[in-house]
């Protein structure tokens, strides 16, 4: 595999958020490491495709603001 | 050659897209191009069985009885003859092939034949998720020799400019000629490819290639369900353990 660009050299981590009804709120359901959004969007889909998802969306970690984190509260 | 002819090639080249990518479910870069591959590649088993299916509505199924023992009867690109070795070789089929008959597909939802056009449409929901695999790792830099390879036959694979399926345009069947079927692969994957020199006098308008050849035999026993037997008990075996 030498020559190829691994996911961990420049990975982004992205967090998987899913519901299965309009009425339910989108939740977090896991996470992707990938080099860039369009290859986060197909690991998503191809990792947590399990269940019948009405939506399902992806948010880079680094771009979630916390307020406060465990510990801080 | 006739449209079932056409949905055959497509079924084919699928059926054999789907074993090749669940080969490298434990042997791509990371755990996510594992599960990738192998959901890519229950994505196009299953996409080969409805293609299938279609082939009886269609009115000729084109399947005969050499299908079989023979396996140059099966009509899969060269490309997928023998096992991958490279991750290249799967990148360059995952962007170019898969996205070629992707295009294919959408030639048919967009044409005429009201059984394509209802049963394929949901393929291409779940395809833009492959497109988007194989373009990130295609823009990520791969070998150039499967890449050309891919491209040539993917060119190869839609056929000669005035050719069957370019009548099969005409005729509305399916939206899309040998022309527009390339030059929809090149906007989307943003590439030209470097020029190709292609033979079509000795191309093969059954398989759509234009070398011989055929998957290997361990495959093709696979298929067949030869291999099943292999890791059968024996009957004497059998009654032993009963």
């Amino acid at each position: 595999m030498t020559g190829y660009k691994r996911v961990s050299g420049d990975a982004v981590e992205y967090e998987v958020f899913a519901r299965k009804t309009r009425v339910e709120p989108l939740h977090q359901v896991g996470s992707v490491v990938a080099p860039d959004a369009d290859l986060a969007m197909a690991y998503a889909r191809a990792t947590y495709d399990e269940e019948r998802w009405c939506e399902m969306a992806i948010v880079r970690k680094e771009d979630v603001i916390h307020l406060w984190q465990p510990g801080e509260a | 050659m006739s449209l079932s002819d056409l949905v055959l090639s497509i079924a084919d080249n699928k059926q054999m897209l789907g074993l090749r990518y669940a080969e490298w479910a434990t042997r791509a870069p990371s755990l996510e191009a594992d599960i990738a591959a192998a959901a890519m590649g229950l994505d196009d088993l299953g996409h080969s069985r409805v293609l299938y299916g279609c082939l009886e509505p269609l009115g000729a199924d084109p399947r005969g009885p050499d299908r079989e023992s023979d396996a140059a009867s099966l009509r899969n690109l060269a490309y997928f003859d023998e096992p991958w070795t490279e991750w290249s070789q799967f990148v360059a089929a995952n962007a170019v092939l898969d996205t070629a008959f992707t295009a294919m597909i959408e030639a048919c939802v967009g044409g005429s034949v009201e059984v394509l056009q209802h049963r394929l449409r949901k393929m291409l929901m779940e395809e833009r998720y492959h497109f988007l695999h194989g373009r990130s790792w295609l823009r990520s830099g791969i070998e150039p020799g499967p890449l050309e390879r891919a491209w040539q036959e993917a060119i190869e694979w839609f056929g000669p400019p005035d050719g069957e399926t370019a009548a099969l345009h005409r005729e509305g069947k399916i939206s899309m000629g040998p022309g527009e079927l390339r030059a929809d692969l090149e906007k989307k994957l943003d590439v030209k490819p470097s020029r190709q020199s292609i033979d079509w006098q000795r191309w093969d308008p059954v398989r759509r290639r234009g070398t011989p050849g055929a998957i290997d035999p361990h495959t093709f026993g696979m298929l067949r369900g030869l291999e099943e037997k292999k890791y059968a008990p024996s009957s004497a075996a059998k009654q032993t353990t009963g």
